[in-house]
């Protein structure tokens, strides 16, 4: 080696990929998308006919809100998906945690909620409208079902990833079962458990998409379907545009949860 | 020598007649309301007007207008929608002729009421108010039969309870489950339901209601750019929709519908196209009426359109008369003023 290349000076170069999120360039990205949508249409390059111009579907939602027709299709999904929501994730999480924690409840439990969780719950629609007939219970047994079993194996895992030192610490100073479940392992299984809700809501919001196509007058899903069924495109995206609004308000929901439940960390 | 030269002539000519057929096609529903068209088919009278015409089958009203729309087909033939009329409100698809129409003494959509609610006392048309009912989709020809009934008798469609549910097979599931008190339903199906003893029928929709309830249509461009296309087909399909109503429109003299041997010899060919194969019982059953000259009720076009619209269910800019050509078929009925 030359003594002088000793001398030289070498860069930094480990800098790595560091994605860092922007506050202007999404929205930048967004409008410009927009914008070339807005401009195809007018130039008559998209057909009005298959695809509408963004104004169009502005517009179709305004005049929804106008009747009242967009509240009354919000308010019907949005029930049933909290209701579904509350049923499947109480029941989830009693499962989970008691799959957990019992030895006997993991033997038999597992086993059963690993076979079934890979369903597509959609395709138990027809079943679940003979048992429960066509009204809303059929709608909200769909959307718990698909809600329960993530959230079941979610807990489960999390359950299992609580640092055991903690438990067995809190079992030698003799603390009651009860206690270490509720202030150590619950705690400690949240981060999981809020993952699984995060799952479990998209599978939510798809589950009463397809549940309302079938016998819904009603609800998010039975506009997409119905404005599909008259050719309304403006109003179909308008239906679509929803959704997505709706996915990321409940994403927002389960942030703002997850903030508030690990305040802790 | 010479008969190798003949047949070799003989092919030539065969070629080139084969050539000179236009090929065309229309979008239909494996149906017996689409008879007209298996007829001019198996019968030749599209060929006799110098068309090949391709039949692409569809499993629902509204496919059948889309694949006309974007140019998949040059024809469609179906029952008449709000989706069509929105398609049509855009300028894409023209009226040209009629298919199957509620026709008083003609049975063809039936009310049907689960015996339930016949026991406590649902036994006319009259009596929807309040009731729950399975339909197809929003915007059905189910849905425009009850939106008449309600204007007829005077209750509100908002009284009606309709559930969309997909499918006429969910429609029976959901009528014998006891889900809905009525559904709307062919013949074939009404009177099966009735035979088994899970459903009632309370009145027929021609009875209440007689309206067009299906049209044959092409694509407006068609109509300016292929015109004499156009009215080939349109002949031979009215040519066939006359055999269609010589064999299957006959009456006695008490008013009863009799099938004589006219009607025997088209049912073989309706049984080659129609899905699942009917028995002739079943093509007997099923068999609408369909103006023998390709007449449409315009006025009830017109109506139609008018409800839609009220409804919500079609665009408040759209005009029923630039929807129709009344250009292909002489005598249309019931002209609007």
């Amino acid at each position: 080696m030359p003594p002088d290349a000793a001398a030289r000076p070498v860069d930094f170069r480990a800098g790595g990929f560091e994605p860092r999120p922007g506050r202007t360039a999404p929205w930048i990205a967004a409008a410009a998308i927009l914008g070339a949508w807005q401009i195809a249409s007018a130039a008559g390059l998209l057909p009005d006919l298959f695809m509408p111009s963004p104004e169009a579907v502005i517009t179709a939602l305004g005049r929804m809100w106008a009747s009242g027709e967009l509240t009354l299709h919000l308010i019907a999904s949005v029930q049933r998906i909290a209701i579904g929501f509350a049923i499947g994730a109480a029941a989830g999480l009693a499962v989970g945690f008691a799959m957990g924690i019992v030895s006997l409840a993991r033997a038999v439990g597992l086993p059963i909620v690993s076979a079934l969780f890979p369903i597509p719950k959609i395709a138990l629609l027809p079943l679940l409208i003979l048992w429960l007939g066509i009204g809303e219970p059929s709608k909200v047994a769909t959307i718990a079902l698909g809600v329960f079993f993530p959230t079941a194996l979610a807990t489960k895992t999390a359950v299992d990833g609580v640092p055991r030192n903690l438990i067995r610490m809190a079992q030698s100073f003799g603390m009651p079962a009860f206690a270490i479940v509720l202030k150590i392992v619950a705690p400690g299984a949240m981060p999981g458990i809020l993952g699984g809700f995060r799952i479990a809501a998209s599978i939510a919001l798809i589950l009463v998409t397809a549940a309302e196509m079938i016998g819904a007058e009603h609800g998010v899903g039975a506009l997409v379907l119905g404005a599909g069924n008259l050719m309304q495109t403006d109003k179909l995206i308008a239906g679509v545009v929803l959704l997505s609004i709706m996915g990321l308000l409940v994403a927002a929901g389960i942030g703002a949860l997850e903030k508030w439940l690990l305040r802790w960390r | 020598m010479r008969a190798i030269l003949g047949s070799a002539l003989a092919l030539l000519f065969a070629a080139s007649t084969a050539h000179a057929l236009d090929k065309t096609s229309v979008a239909a529903l494996a149906f017996v309301s689409s008879a007209p068209i298996f007829i001019a088919k198996e019968k030749g009278y599209f060929e006799a007007e110098g068309l090949d015409v391709e039949i692409k089958f569809f499993q629902a009203a509204q496919p059948v207008a889309v694949a006309v729309a974007s140019g998949d087909a040059d024809f469609g033939i179906t029952g008449l929608t709000g989706g069509f009329f929105n398609l049509a409100a855009k300028g894409a698809l023209k009226i040209v002729a009629a298919q199957s129409r509620e026709e008083p003494g003609y049975n063809f959509v039936a009310y049907v009421v689960t015996p339930k609610a016949y026991e406590a006392g649902f036994r006319s048309p009259k009596d929807y108010k309040g009731k729950t009912v399975g339909i197809t989709q929003v915007g059905s020809t189910f849905h425009y039969n009850i939106g008449m009934l309600a204007d007829k008798y005077g209750f509100k469609l908002g009284d009606v309870s309709l559930k969309p549910l997909q499918s006429v097979p969910n429609m029976v599931a959901a009528l014998k489950g006891g889900q809905v008190d009525s559904v709307l339903l062919p013949a074939n199906q009404a009177l099966g339901l009735e035979k088994d003893g899970s459903g009632k029928i309370i009145g027929w929709v021609h009875e209440h209601t007689p309206w067009q309830l299906g049209a044959l249509f092409t694509s407006t461009k068609n109509t300016t750019e292929k015109r004499p296309m156009v009215q080939r087909f349109v002949k031979a399909y009215v040519k066939a929709a006359a055999d269609y109503a010589d064999a299957f429109h006959q009456r006695d003299a008490a008013g009863k519908r009799v099938f004589g041997p006219k009607a025997d010899a088209l049912i073989p060919i309706l049984q080659k196209y129609v899905k699942p194969e009917p028995s002739a019982d079943q093509v007997k059953a099923s068999v609408s009426f369909i103006d023998p000259q390709g007449r449409l009720l315009v006025k009830n076009l017109y109506e139609q359109v008018a409800w839609y619209k009220a409804q919500g269910m079609v665009d408040a800019g759209a005009d029923a008369k630039t929807m129709i050509d009344l250009g292909f078929v002489q005598g249309h009925l019931d002209l609007p003023k």
